[in-house]
């Protein structure tokens, strides 16, 4: 006791005394705790449980091996890979320009741009699916122009195709895309440009020896964050995709609820899981190496 | 790895060296005004620069020297006002075609490129050398600044000094007839900046380009410089040699920026010729040599004086040819290599350094007599006009 007390005497932190008396802030921090963990366990991990716990309590691997094995769920599989990385793709050709100029922009101009790039996301996106309908229809208002200009003879059929599907999730991701870039490019010391120009590199030189490889990390960052987000879209691809462009989310669905395979429906359930966690150890790595970088220039 | 003898000066010049030995640009500011808002950050500074010197802006953060240098560079365009290189106009041309070098505070390293391609980039840029010139001037610059055997390291792999070297090569690499300097040694501990110091002055020796460096420290200015430009709110306010700002200030700012002086502040009371004599605060005439300023009797003026050129003696004696004051001592602070005494004139505090030896008869609370020479002093504005 007399060393333990010379001990948080000595280091003036008495909220975290050295080992020997961890006992009394365990327990705070064990009731501090409490109410999110029987929040977590109950409502996230005993599902999460019971659903593994489903997908194999019936027939073993079976259900894993009709997904992995059956043309129909590899196809559904490869689709969501599709449409997801078509998103991903889509989100940084539209994003990087936007997040570039927001970095290089003057606060006043950001401000303007940052609410123009936030305003989308507070539109349920149900009801950005259904504008969508709205645009691209066989009388919507895309097709009355394209008919009118006298560019087609017969409406174009653009809904429940891949292109309506990406643009509906490409449009639903993309501040997602643009405030993880901005917020990794504005760690980027804005001297390097200056330091890049005066030795002699124009600004779009400046720009690709300079902030484009400085900017990669939040690139793959913001690309494994949209990625990830995309694979679990069910609304979206329901309303503005076709038969052929349905995502592993609207599979589970049917498995569940029209068809009650629960075994199936949990396999694929877990399936989509992994997948996501792989892919987000991924988005950790390459964000730690993007706080390597940032943390040099300062 | 073959280790380069950087100060070997009897090593014959190769032939890139000798290129970049070519004499440095002329440098001319022309009433050169920059606002920020509606403040006047550079407000009609005109400056001549010679070919080959080196010359530092010296003032307090918010003088306008980093606006200044700024402007040079191009990374801001003049809202009034013309910058010439060598009598040509530059204002319009854009950083990446006025062939500077510069060297930033921040050291503004590329952190994804090696020591080799952070210097290798100018020539990347500019020169479009061959492959093996290239890495020739690059080895060549790496060994002028002493780092070499560094080219595969990152920056993050070196120290503070370490990146400033980096920093210094890659300015320097393509030979630019002009370098810019902004506070390069601000963030380093002061044994490693006076080593520094030293070296970039030999590298300016060695090299012949003119040199603008900011800094806010006098003593850098006063070490390194051949020419110092005082700047304050936005304006130059003395531009001289070392030993003319320091010895000669114009004002009240330019004494106490460039190293503590002492201004007693007093009122004209006769002038005579060279001289004039002053009453301070206390009751006593001074005699000052009245140098340029043309005030009447009974204007409010202020005297200079440097606190290691006041000598501290026993009350009672008045040596001849001196001139001074009677003073309490208040302070005795020991320095190391000297005592830094305060001592009260009325209600004014004088600065005194003396030598270590006389710590003996110093204490607070006795009165003494301060004395200098006439000539090591000064008439200024009063000190509250700045």
């Amino acid at each position: 006791m007399a060393s333990e007390l010379s001990l948080s005497i000595r280091s003036r932190r008495p909220a975290f005394p050295a080992a020997g008396s961890k006992a009394r802030p365990f327990v705070l921090q064990a009731i501090l705790l409490a109410p999110v963990l029987g929040w977590v366990t109950a409502f996230f991990l005993v599902p999460i449980g019971l659903m593994i716990w489903r997908s194999f309590a019936e027939a073993g691997l079976a259900p894993y091996v009709t997904i992995l094995t059956s043309p129909v769920y590899l196809k559904v599989l490869i689709t969501t890979l599709k449409i997801c990385l078509l998103t991903t793709l889509g989100c940084l050709a539209l994003g990087y320009p936007i997040a570039y100029v927001l970095t290089v922009a003057r606060p006043a101009g950001r401000g303007v741009v940052l609410i123009l790039v936030i305003l989308p996301y507070w539109l349920d996106y149900i009801v950005r699916s259904y504008s969508w309908m709205i645009l691209l229809g066989r009388r919507g208002l895309v097709n009355q122009l394209v008919l009118s200009l006298g560019l087609s003879e017969r409406p174009l059929s653009l809904l429940y195709t891949l292109f309506s599907v990406s643009i509906g999730m490409i449009q639903i991701l993309l501040p997602l895309m643009i405030l993880t870039l901005f917020g990794a490019m504005l760690r980027i010391d804005r001297r390097l440009l200056d330091a890049a120009a005066i030795h002699g590199a124009s600004r779009w030189r400046a720009f690709r020896t300079v902030f484009l490889p400085l900017s990669l990390p939040g690139v793959y960052a913001a690309g494994l964050l949209v990625f990830v987000s995309a694979l679990g879209f069910y609304i979206t691809p329901a309303l503005l995709g076709g038969p052929e462009q349905t995502m592993i989310s609207q599979t589970i669905m049917v498995l569940a609820s029209d068809l009650l395979n629960w075994p199936l429906a949990s396999a694929a359930g877990v399936l989509l899981l992994v997948v996501t966690t792989v892919l987000l150890a991924l988005y950790n790595r390459f964000f730690s190496l993007d706080r390597m970088f940032g943390g040099v220039t300062t | 790895m073959s280790v380069v003898a950087a100060n070997d000066r009897g090593r014959p010049r190769s032939e890139s060296e000798a290129r970049v030995a070519r004499a440095g640009a002329r440098v001319r500011l022309e009433r050169l005004t920059k606002f920020f808002g509606r403040v006047r950050a550079v407000d009609e500074v005109s400056l001549e620069i010679p070919s080959g010197s080196f010359v530092t802006l010296l003032g307090p953060s918010g003088s306008g020297k980093t606006t200044t240098l700024n402007l040079i560079a191009g990374f801001l365009a003049p809202d009034a006002g013309e910058i010439q290189f060598d009598g040509r106009a530059i204002s319009a041309l854009p950083p990446h075609k006025r062939n500077i070098g510069m060297v930033f505070q921040s050291y503004a390293l590329f952190p994804h490129m090696t020591v080799f391609e952070n210097v290798a980039y100018p020539l990347r840029m500019r020169d479009r050398l061959r492959r093996d010139a290239m890495r020739a001037r690059v080895t060549e610059t790496l060994a002028l600044v002493q780092l070499s055997g560094f080219e595969a390291r990152y920056p993050r792999q070196l120290s503070g000094g370490q990146q400033q070297r980096v920093s210094m090569a890659r300015a320097l690499v393509s030979g630019p007839r002009l370098l810019l300097m902004d506070e390069p040694l601000g963030a380093l501990d002061k044994k490693l900046r006076e080593q520094l110091q030293t070296e970039i002055k030999q590298i300016h020796r060695q090299i012949g380009s003119t040199f603008v460096y900011v800094t806010h420290d006098q003593s850098e200015a006063l070490t390194m410089s051949d020419l110092i430009v005082v700047m304050h709110h936005g304006r130059i306010v003395q531009i001289g040699s070392p030993p003319e700002v320091y010895e000669t200030p114009v004002n009240a700012f330019v004494a106490d920026f460039l190293g503590g002086a002492n201004l007693l502040s007093g009122q004209m009371v006769s002038r005579h010729g060279d001289t004039c004599d002053v009453r301070i605060a206390n009751g006593q005439v001074i005699a000052v040599p009245r140098g340029g300023l043309a005030e009447s009797e009974g204007a409010a003026v202020s005297i200079f004086i440097r606190p290691e050129d006041i000598r501290i003696l026993p009350p009672e004696q008045r040596p001849h040819g001196r001139v001074g004051t009677p003073a309490t001592i208040r302070d005795v602070v020991y320095l190391g290599e000297a005592l830094k005494v305060t001592a009260l004139v009325g209600d004014q505090m004088v600065s005194v350094r003396t030598l270590r030896s006389e710590v003996d008869r110093l204490a607070p609370g006795r009165d003494v007599f301060l004395a200098w020479a006439p000539q090591s002093s000064r008439l200024l504005p009063p000190a509250d006009e700045r």
